[in-house]
């Protein structure tokens, strides 16, 4: 079963990687966003899933992210977009830090959610005051960055360097945060999810360990709302509501909670969703509520929950998918 | 200048009672299911297009407005018997997150099937003659408004007394408190449930019904309210009633309030009070039925 896993997910990549091959320029399209929806929504499942905590406002540190890139390029200071995106990372990583040490001291469970949200929607209602960020229309037509890197240019106005850039910054993020659960770190905060009082116990910094997750998962969201600056070209503050905080949510829930790859999976899920049902004006909602709906009567574990099950009773072997 | 506040004010306790109206069966909701029905705003929306069907633009007269909210009433309640039965009784053994997931997937599916149903389009509705005019008390009140403050007001006394006074009320505390014990001494545990989500149903079709005419009516109509419903519902203490009335009246104060003292920055009031609020009384203000 675990071989099983290995070979979809080496099929996958290999899917993303001959994309503009194999299809024709919408679905690259497509693609690049569900990337781009990929690391976001594993950068709040590092929150759900190992440390335990249900934020309602992730889309905040995406909007973060996005703005400053957005602005960056906007303006065209010729700052390498490399470097933007660090930024980026520090920036989200700064405000998710002062975040967390506020609103985790005194708040937990639904208190939390309910606080991630309204900072995220104060954040939305300061946007639309701002003419620097472009108020309620957002900063359109941004225009794509070039990079030097002393041996070859990266021209990112070329469809193909484009989605090369993306899927490379994107597995890079992917890459991290898998070690990241699997090392040290992510094995405390499975410990703080799975039981806080025990965990600290064992000597582990419960308050801390909290922190650091929030702080890193507000750093990887706003990494993931870099990139939507030079592939979207456009950036406006429903990226930044309380629809685009639910995104991740609906994605780790469909693909499976508690699976590494579950978010993964919930978003191409989405994405093949919304793709098929686009021109059906209120279809795709409908569709994409059934599935929801259908998912939490009929396999509450999710999609890779409902495939584990599966291959547990026919084999009886060692569960598969990774948790 | 005075009369400007004062008649802040009277806006004020208007959207107040006009989120209550919403946040009473929210707050019902998740008294008895422990859930967060997102899908509440989206009930509240097909609620006032169903009014809006019944009556067309302008109702003719006072009765035939408000039987159109009994209707939609009605049948949002009925939509809720379904919901229950198909949905939310299964959900008893699924993880937290899962019925909160459930309640979005309502939530689209029911703003989905409404865009097919009803279309895109933004209808002007228009309230009934009998409460449509002005009065000049120093400033214009609105028969209507005052009409909005009346409805909040009986809301809120029918569901105080009904909950707290009368074996019905206390039937649904019990099962609220405590299902298994509830089970124990012989209450029907899932007809009380059911009986209640209807209620809550019903309070969202009502709502739509009411305040159709407060402003155009659109598909956004669920989230303009939900999301201040929401906050009244986190301050006054999860599934009470006294206190999401109490926090609906403080977060109209404050979105009306705000377009007069800080009228260069719109909307911001009730999330940095929400935030405030929160931080100081993570409980809410009467944590009675959350526990």
């Amino acid at each position: 079963m675990n071989r099983i896993a290995q070979i979809a997910l080496l099929l996958l990549l290999a899917a993303f990687l001959f994309a503009p091959f194999l299809v024709n320029p919408g679905l690259v399209f497509i693609a690049g966003f569900a990337l781009i929806q990929i690391v976001f929504a594993l950068s709040w499942n590092l929150l759900f899933s190992y440390a335990g905590l249900i934020s309602f406002g992730h889309a905040a540190f995406f909007g973060v992210g996005a703005y400053i890139s957005a602005v960056v390029l906007r303006d065209g200071h010729g700052i390498h977009f490399v470097l933007v995106i660090l930024i980026c990372a520090v920036a989200g990583a700064v405000a998710a830090l002062l975040v967390a040490l506020v609103v985790l001291r005194r708040a937990s469970g639904v208190q939390f959610a309910v606080l991630t949200l309204a900072l995220s929607q104060l954040i939305v209602v300061l946007i639309g005051y701002s003419s620097l960020l472009g108020h309620d229309e957002g900063i359109a037509a941004i225009p794509r960055p070039v990079m030097e890197f002393g041996l070859f240019t990266l021209d990112l106005n070329r469809p193909l360097t484009n989605y090369y850039f993306v899927l490379a910054i994107c597995l890079l993020a992917v890459g991290l945060m898998w070690l990241l659960v699997k090392g040290h770190m992510g094995r405390a905060m499975q410990a703080v999810r799975i039981d806080a009082e025990r965990a600290a116990f064992i000597g582990i910094d419960v308050w801390r360990v909290r922190v650091v997750a929030f702080t890193i998962s507000g750093a990887f969201a706003a990494v993931a709302g870099a990139l939507l600056a030079p592939w979207g070209q456009i950036v406006t503050p429903d990226y930044v509501n309380w629809l685009q905080s639910a995104q991740p949510l609906f994605a780790a829930l469909l693909g499976g909670a508690g699976f590494f790859w579950g978010p993964v999976v919930g978003v191409l899920g989405l994405s093949g969703i919304n793709y098929l049902t686009r021109t059906f004006a209120g279809l795709s909602e409908v569709l994409v509520g059934a599935s929801l709906i259908l998912v939490v009567l009929l396999a509450p574990q999710g999609v890779l929950g409902a495939v584990r099950q599966f291959a547990r009773r026919r084999g009886g072997g060692n569960p598969g998918g990774r948790p | 200048m005075t009369t400007l506040y004062l008649y802040a004010v009277f806006n004020g306790v208007v959207l107040g009672m006009a989120i209550f109206l919403v946040a009473a069966g929210l707050t019902l909701a998740f008294g008895i299911m422990k859930i967060f029905n997102f899908a509440h705003g989206a009930f509240f929306m097909i609620g006032a297009y169903i009014a809006h069907a019944v009556t067309g633009q302008e109702a003719s007269s006072l009765p035939l407005f408000l039987g159109a909210a009994l209707v939609a009433a009605l049948a949002v309640g009925g939509i809720g018997i379904l919901t229950d039965l198909a949905i939310f009784r299964r959900l008893g053994n699924v993880p937290h997150e899962y019925t909160l997931m459930a309640a979005f997937g309502i939530m689209l599916f029911c703003t989905g099937a409404a865009r097919i149903a009803f279309g895109q389009s933004v209808h002007a509705i228009y309230p009934p003659e009998a409460i449509g005019g002005f009065s000049n008390v120093g400033f214009l009140v609105s028969h209507y408004g005052l009409f909005i403050i009346a409805s909040g007001v009986v809301v809120f006394l029918v569901l105080e007394i009904g909950l707290n006074r009368i074996w019905f009320g206390k039937m649904i505390f019990a099962v609220a408190r405590d299902p298994w014990m509830a089970d124990v001494i012989g209450l029907r545990v899932q007809r009380l449930k059911l009986a209640s989500v209807a209620i809550s149903f019903a309070l969202a079709g009502l709502a739509g019904g009411i305040l159709v005419a407060n402003q155009s009516l659109s598909l956004d109509l669920g989230h303009s309210y939900l999301l201040l419903a929401f906050c009244a519902v986190i301050v006054g203490g999860l599934g009470s009633i006294k206190g999401a009335f109490i926090a609906s009246l403080i977060f109209g104060l404050a979105e009306s309030l705000n377009s007069v003292v800080l009228p260069t920055m719109p909307g911001i009031g009730s999330y940095a009070l929400l935030i405030v609020l929160v931080l100081i009384r993570p409980q809410g203000i009467y944590p009675e039925l959350s526990q």
